[in-house]
């Protein structure tokens, strides 16, 4: 789509129709919805209730709607847990250190390939391009960071994710399209390409850069993939979703035969899994916006 | 004199200096992201040539014997290789066909909710799923559909009986499309609610005036408005048809029952390649089977749509 339709779209849709009467369909339309949102919520409920309820209570209610033995040890027992602290700790690391690295090294590339015809662009610009339809794919890769040396390290988990390409691109769309004559004057004044980025360019783009910095912070927050991969034996580095990721296989091995483990861990893994997800509950209303701003402009102008 | 700095000024070498001079600061801004592609994405392209070695780490891809196409013989004598290519081909392309629809859907019932306030409210809890990982949503499967899980319990009280159903591999397929739409659906809408929004509203009234109902409104204005976008989309789930979903099958499908029933082709490299030492060739063969399946699928279909008039990708 052109840039002007795009600045034409509002995020919010308008309403279609001026007929203000309540129709029938108005009223399926409302009830559809009210069910889908309920079977959003009930897993995030049904695992709450559990996660304060008492082993017993588990096992011999029917439909456990409501907490009947309500009961905290779960959580009591989730904040004495080292291997979860730990895993928290790792993954304050990654959500901090991962997405300052990320942003920085995303930001300068967009940046530099939004910018008018300098030599080498197009054929940096093509590389790059080719990475998004072409790999390796993912037995070279781990041998890659095998012979680098970076398996059961930390460094895993953040060095192979400088740049994301798409990401990348959003910003460069987004700096093409801010006016060009911004650059031409600063340069008259003497600016070099470094101070306009950081003086002009920059200050203009903090929503944008909000918006792929939540998007890495997501990201890191959700990471597991590369520790499952890449540091199998180093438990001490594991971020918070391995962690989370062991204790729930673990969980469904025995709860498929029935049996439950003296420790309840039913309760214990349902507490774990809020801990992880409510410092994204809390925050996400207020940061919807923001990443909602992302996948429009990324799949319209991408 | 003047003839020689002519000639200097022309001189094609000091041009290309110059201009290389002038851009240095953009160029230093390059510099990681030439070095990171080179090392994290074309060192493992390289590394492909192990697809037709027998691979031996301790002698690289330099010092490996080569083997031709054995590796791929390999594989392709494997029935195992080939559950798990079925596998990937039957749950991506219905992936593909239920996630369109629903979020269609549900962005259509949004567009047509009249409340401003509850719209928003329905709009963040439907898309709030998207950004739990799928170790999360794994939890959650898990606990409801466990032995004592809230769907056995519920079954009881219907008048079932529980039954065990992460063991059953049949039953796997229907947990990961539920899973996927429950985790998807709402975000996918996102993108069709703002082409909505971008509809030019002289199209309903002029609509309205001639007497169009709500319905009819949805099937030949709205519908049509949000055509090039889902056919965009369209093509760039296809490029993926052999990506199945890796986080999710591994999550979902992790226990000893039915893990070996369910693989998709990235968690038979997975478990086949990367968990078991020894066989880096053969995980290298199928990753590039996969890769050049999917690059060929993107350009056949890129070709069909601007063929067809639609805006292409590449």
């Amino acid at each position: 789509m052109k840039k002007q339709q795009l600045e034409r779209l509002p995020l919010r849709a308008r309403r279609s129709n001026r007929d203000t009467r309540i129709q029938s369909l108005d009223i399926i339309i409302v009830a559809i919805l009210i069910v889908y949102a309920f079977l959003i919520i009930f897993p995030f409920w049904n695992a709450f209730v559990i996660s304060i309820s008492t082993e017993h209570a588990y096992l011999h209610s029917n439909l456990l709607l409501w907490p009947t033995e309500i009961d905290f040890s779960a959580y009591q027992r989730v904040f004495n847990n080292n291997q979860l602290w730990s895993g928290f700790g790792i993954t304050m690391i990654l959500l901090i250190g991962g997405t300052i690295y990320q942003l920085f090294f995303t930001v300068i590339t967009g940046y530099a390939l939004s910018r008018k015809n300098w030599t080498g662009k197009n054929l940096v610009m093509n590389m790059i391009l080719v990475t998004m339809f072409f790999g390796g794919g993912m037995v070279p890769y781990y041998c890659l960071i095998r012979d680098l040396g970076m398996m059961n390290t930390i460094w895993v988990m953040i060095i192979p994710g400088a740049i994301d390409t798409f990401n990348m691109l959003l910003m460069r769309n987004y700096f093409a399209s801010l006016p060009a004559e911004m650059e031409e004057s600063a340069k008259i004044d003497g600016a070099n390409d470094i101070i306009i980025f950081v003086k002009v360019f920059l200050p203009l783009s903090l929503p944008m850069l909000a918006t792929v910095g939540l998007f890495f912070a997501v990201g890191n927050w959700n990471s597991w993939y590369n520790a499952m991969l890449f540091i199998p034996d180093n438990k001490k580095i594991w971020p918070l979703q391995m962690v989370l990721k062991t204790m729930i296989t673990k969980v469904s091995s025995t709860i498929e035969t029935g049996t439950v483990t003296e420790d309840f861990s039913e309760g214990l893994t349902m507490a774990s899994i809020f801990f992880t997800i409510v410092p994204m509950m809390c925050f996400y209303p207020f940061l919807q916006r923001f990443f909602v701003k992302g996948i429009v402009v990324g799949a319209i102008k991408g | 004199m003047e003839l020689t700095t002519i000639a200097r000024r022309n001189n094609p070498f000091r041009k290309l200096g110059g201009k290389i001079f002038r851009s240095k600061y953009l160029i230093m801004m390059i510099v990681p992201a030439v070095i990171f592609y080179a090392l994290f994405c074309y060192v493992p392209m390289y590394g492909i040539l192990m697809a037709f070695q027998d691979y031996i780490p301790r002698f690289g891809v330099f010092g490996s014997p080569w083997i031709g196409f054995d590796n791929f013989a390999t594989v392709f004598k494997e029935p195992r290789f080939w559950l798990a290519f079925r596998n990937t081909i039957f749950i991506s392309s219905i992936k593909i066909v239920i996630s369109f629809l629903g979020a269609v859907t549900i962005a259509l019932l949004l567009n047509e909710l009249r409340m401003r306030r509850a719209k928003k409210t329905i709009q963040t809890i439907v898309t709030f799923p998207h950004f739990l990982s799928w170790v999360v949503v794994s939890g959650f499967v898990f606990s409801l559909f466990s032995y004592n899980g809230a769907i056995n319990s519920l079954a009881e009280i219907m008048g079932g009986s529980r039954s065990n159903f992460l063991g059953d591999k049949y039953f796997f397929f229907g947990m990961i499309f539920a899973s996927d739409i429950w985790k998807e659906a709402g975000w996918g809408s996102i993108i069709y609610l703002a082409t909505m929004a971008g509809i030019p509203q002289d199209q309903y009234e002029a609509a309205d005036i001639d007497g169009a109902t709500r319905l009819q409104k949805i099937w030949h204005i709205t519908l049509p408005g949000i055509k090039p976008v889902a056919i965009l989309l369209l093509i760039m789930s296809v490029g993926g048809v052999l990506s199945a979903g890796f986080d999710q099958v591994l999550n979902l499908g992790n226990n000893d029952l039915i893990r070996e029933d369910v693989n998709i082709i990235d968690t038979y490299i997975y478990y086949h390649a990367i968990t078991k030492s020894g066989n880096e060739g053969i995980g290298t063969a199928i990753g590039l089977f996969k890769s050049v399946i999917s690059f060929t699928l993107v350009i056949i279909v890129d070709r069909i749509a601007k063929a067809c008039g639609e805006r292409g990708i590449i």
